[in-house]
């Protein structure tokens, strides 16, 4: 089987993925306490019992709560495949909108300390394999098990206590300072052009302003994101330090020890490039989770992300918002799979599909 | 007979095995590292109730209703800390001033109160131990049970008249803290009884919906009484605690001074018998209880009522009365108002019961409280057992799933392997955390749902484990051997198969634990918990919502301790990896 058949069969599999996770979602919808017509009959207000109940019923057909179950599925399927998510039950704005102003913030945040974490952990693993055996090795290794460990909330509170309460370093909540709101800085000094040409903002730009920007949001994002990485770098190095004491035992390695080449020449050229793979896979497996691993700490930091969607949606119990991010993050999980599989196969000539 | 024997020296071969495996986890680092520190959580979990006299929540069993400490009091320790780190000598401790408050005894009797008299028509004192309030006591206050009240007797006879006689009980303590106390709580009830006569007396009512004045006869005592209960520095700035009660009716009408309406404002402090029961007379009560909601004697309460424009606008009292560390005075004062008449003998009677008075330090116990005024210390050894019996019935169940769900596929094979590992591919890929979330947020967040879903969501990777080594097995030589001898597949599954994914079984036990612990902690950090329950990773959300992240005490253990147990059982895990698959040992 070649490559082609293969990617086909992995999108097959995919979209029945996909399926079945839309089929869980309307299990959970169907089960979850609470009519929906009472939610949308909400805005109704205290008209005669008859005219409310003429109103429920053409809420009802309208919203085919009334249809037999398969045409519902069906529909639920379109739905979400069309990106309609539903109405949030607290703020009554649309899902998709939300999420699309939501998501950014998050794949600022994770999509900046999983590159981070990457780097730092193979250099980190590499560091680490050189003196094996040693302090340094050991250290790091019950250092990046103990960290791991760690529940991410709690040592991003562990960091607002001392960078935010006790040094006044960092601010606690939020993306960008707050007092920016309604009054952003300028970006752009005003030069009277009413319809400025891209050659003409850029030559217009303000670099004050640019950089109190980037230098405001840097500011929010720093502690969200040394917690993240820090949380994130042991399981590369750990995952380094395995791949590559795997590799160091080969012949071919100790082959070109016995060559006489340098020990970082051997390392660099010979064992990383063969530990690698696995390395990198996972890197591509990792940004599938590129929504869900902040949840939890951009709660902490109240980052607006879909981790403080989420902690309002707790709060106040709203299901349609929790499942149309379980979804969302579902997606973006098939498709890094789908990618890592892609990947696997373009790098290393020795899989055979099938 | 030989059945039995060889039945003894299987046994006694396991047992020996089984101590010799023990042996090599000691003996090596990473498992004793990892066992000691289960031991140690294993034990706080087992000795709790030996540890802490409180319950799991933090709260004081014997009387629930009243908080064991102020609210975010800091850890004791903390007065003795250097001030550079955060230490604070200011800091006061817990102070029950009366020993015994439910059987109010004077000092000459071994117990608290002094006695001074101004004026005359007051008898001595006595205890009478058939009169007291409540009868019974309610449930939960363990230091209110004592039977029996002081009574005061004023009387004369007819043709006399004693004008503003009045009566002090009272006791001096001293005040040994440099700060004042987070908060005070005193409480008493008095129970007034005398001879009386019918007054007629405007009275607001409802009638027929709507309050008009009525005239009333109504039945008042001789003799009434005012009472003022105080507290401050002996010799010193004096502060009344109380609104004045002024008595001069048996029933509940007027019960103070500015009561209107009994009907519609129940004015605190004055309360029926919780019994309904009238004959004795209405109980006046000072005390947090149920029926009497913010009646007791409180510096947290409006109950300075009369001194609130001296107050000016401090709202914490207690740090007004306890400003020096000197000699304080806890009393009461009763003034029987004698009124000229010569037509009878008068008397009145004052039954004092439950008097007493607490001080809240602001520091308290190991670990300090929560903003509810609860033990944060039995919250941290508590959650103990929640992490371990989670961390334990979770990966059993995940364990057992997995194991059945591996061999199955494994030995099988065919349709239903394809089947369980297509299943396990979809929940593999299914984002863990959400799918947690919604189907918490669906089922509700006891601890039996969460370890159903994170033992229904947590089987996957084991028992892909599980399937590739039952394949490789299941061709070996031994297996067709059994086959040919007739085995069936069931026995071939307990005998030959099982014994060789024992190992893989052990491992996964023992790392399986970490992940719900965390899971729990996380599911509790984002408002998924147990309302009944404490868990470490509820107490980290009760700060955060208590907005007290300076609180580091109440952050740091919480945290510690969830990464401290779920390491433990990583290095027991990797431990074992180790022992019982020899070929990772060669590898260095």
């Amino acid at each position: 089987m070649g490559l082609r058949s293969f990617i086909f069969k992995r999108l097959i599999y995919s979209f029945i993925l996909l399926l079945v996770i839309i089929m869980l979602n309307f299990a959970i919808f169907k089960s979850m306490p609470g009519d929906p017509i009472q939610f949308l009959m909400q805005p109704w207000g205290k008209e005669s019992p008859e005219a409310r109940r003429v109103q429920e019923d053409l809420l009802r057909t309208m919203w085919g709560f009334g249809d037999p179950i398969e045409i519902q599925i069906v529909k639920y399927i379109r739905n979400l495949l069309s990106w309609n998510l539903g109405i949030a039950f607290t703020s009554r704005q649309p899902i998709a909108e939300v999420a699309a102003r939501k998501i950014p913030y998050t794949v600022l945040l994770l999509g900046a300390s999983t590159a981070i974490a990457i780097a730092i952990g193979v250099l980190w693993g590499i560091l680490v394999i050189q003196r094996r055996g040693g302090l340094f090795d050991s250290t790091s290794v019950a250092g990046s098990l103990f960290v791991g460990a760690l529940p991410t909330f709690w040592l991003g509170l562990v960091f607002l206590l001392f960078f935010y309460s006790i040094l006044h370093w960092f601010p606690n909540a939020g993306a960008f300072p707050r007092e920016w709101a309604g009054n952003w800085p300028t970006l752009w000094s005003s030069s009277g052009n009413t319809s400025p040409t891209a050659f003409h903002m850029i030559l217009s730009l303000n670099t004050d302003g640019v950089l109190t920007l980037l230098g405001g949001y840097l500011h929010h994002l720093f502690l969200p994101l040394i917690t993240l990485v820090l949380f994130f770098v042991g399981g590369w190095l750990l995952l380094t330090r395995a791949t590559m004491i795997e590799t160091i035992t080969e012949d071919y390695v100790v082959t070109a020890r016995a060559k006489g080449l340098k020990e970082r020449t051997v390392l660099l050229k010979h064992a990383l490039k063969n530990a690698s793979l696995p390395i990198i896979t996972s890197a591509a497996l990792s940004f599938g989770f590129l929504l869900t691993g902040a949840i939890i700490t951009e709660t902490v930091f109240t980052y607006p992300g879909l981790g403080a969607w989420i902690w309002d949606a707790i709060t106040f119990l709203d299901y349609q918002v929790l499942m149309a991010i379980f979804y969302i993050v579902s997606i973006c999980v098939i498709v890094a799979n789908i990618i890592s599989d892609l990947l696997y196969g373009i790098i290393d000539p020795r899989i055979k599909y099938g | 007979m030989i059945e039995t024997s060889t039945r003894k020296s299987k046994l006694a071969f396991r047992l020996s095995r089984f101590l010799r495996f023990l042996k090599l986890l000691v003996s090596k680092k990473k498992s004793a590292f990892g066992l000691a520190i289960i031991f140690v959580f294993f034990i706080t979990a087992a000795g709790a109730p030996l540890m802490t006299p409180y319950t799991a929540l933090g709260e004081d069993p014997s009387s629930p209703l009243f908080p064991i400490g102020t609210n975010t009091a800091s850890p004791v320790w903390l007065r003795y800390f250097p001030t550079w780190l955060g230490g604070d000598p200011t800091l006061s401790e817990q102070m029950n001033i009366v020993k015994n408050p439910g059987l109010p005894k004077l000092t000459s009797e071994g117990g608290d109160w002094s006695i001074d008299v101004e004026g005359s028509g007051v008898s001595d004192p006595s205890i009478r131990t058939d009169v007291g309030y409540p009868l019974p006591a309610p449930p939960g206050f363990k230091e209110f049970t004592q039977n029996g009240s002081l009574q005061i007797m004023f009387s004369r006879t007819k043709g006399t008249f004693y004008n503003g006689t009045k009566i002090h009980i009272y006791t001096v303590f001293d005040y040994p803290y440099t700060g004042p106390p987070g908060r005070f709580i005193g409480n008493i009830a008095l129970l007034v009884n005398g001879s009386t006569h019918e007054v007629e007396k405007l009275v607001k009512k409802a009638v027929n919906g709507s309050l008009t004045f009525v005239m009333e006869n109504v039945t008042c005592l001789d003799v009434p009484i005012v009472v003022r209960i105080y507290l401050g520095q002996q010799g010193g700035k004096e502060w009344k605690l109380w609104p004045c009660p002024y008595v001069d009716a048996l029933n509940i009408y007027p019960p103070l001074g500015f009561a209107t309406d009994p009907v519609t404002r129940q004015p605190w402090g004055i309360d029926k018998p919780e019994s309904g029961i009238l004959a004795p007379g209405g109980w006046i009560i000072a005390r947090d209880s149920a029926a009497t909601k913010g009646g007791h004697i409180d510096s947290d309460s409006n109950s300075l009522v009369n001194e609130l424009t001296e107050f000016g606008k401090e709202s914490a009292p207690h740090r007004l009365v306890f400003t020096n560390q000197t000699t304080y005075i806890y009393g009461i004062e009763i003034t029987f108002l004698d009124q000229e008449d010569s037509t009878k003998d008068v008397s009145t009677e004052v039954f004092i019961d439950d008097f007493g008075l607490r001080l809240y330090g602001t520091s308290f116990g190991l670990m300090g409280t929560d903003h509810h005024g609860r033990d944060l210390f039995s919250q941290l050894v508590y959650g103990t057992r929640i992490s371990l019996y989670l961390g334990f019935t979770v990966s059993i169940f995940s364990v057992v799933i997995g194991l059945s769900v591996g061999l199955a596929a494994g030995y099988l094979g065919k349709a239903v392997d394809e089947i369980l590992m297509r299943i396990a591919d979809v929940l593999l890929v299914l984002p863990g955390l959400p799918l947690l979330i919604v189907l918490t947020a669906v089922l509700g967040a006891t601890i039996e749902n969460l370890i159903l879903l994170l033992g229904v969501l947590g089987w996957m990777g084991f028992s892909r484990m599980v399937r590739s080594q039952v394949i490789s097995i299941k061709e070996r030589p031994f297996v067709e051997a059994a086959k040919a001898v007739g085995a069936g597949r069931f026995h071939i599954i307990i005998n030959h198969i099982l014994p060789s994914v024992a190992s893989l079984v052990y491992i996964s036990l023992a790392t399986a634990v970490p992940g719900a612990v965390t899971a729990e902690a996380a599911l509790a950090w984002l408002g998924f918990f147990d309302p009944v329950r404490m868990s470490w990773g509820r107490m980290l959300h009760a700060n955060f919502e208590a907005n007290a992240l300076t609180n580091w005490w109440w952050v740091i253990p919480p945290g510690l301790c969830i990464s401290l147990l779920s390491v433990s059982f990583i290095m027991l895990g990797f431990a074992l990896d180790e022992i019982l698959n020899p070929k990772l040992r060669l590898r260095k």
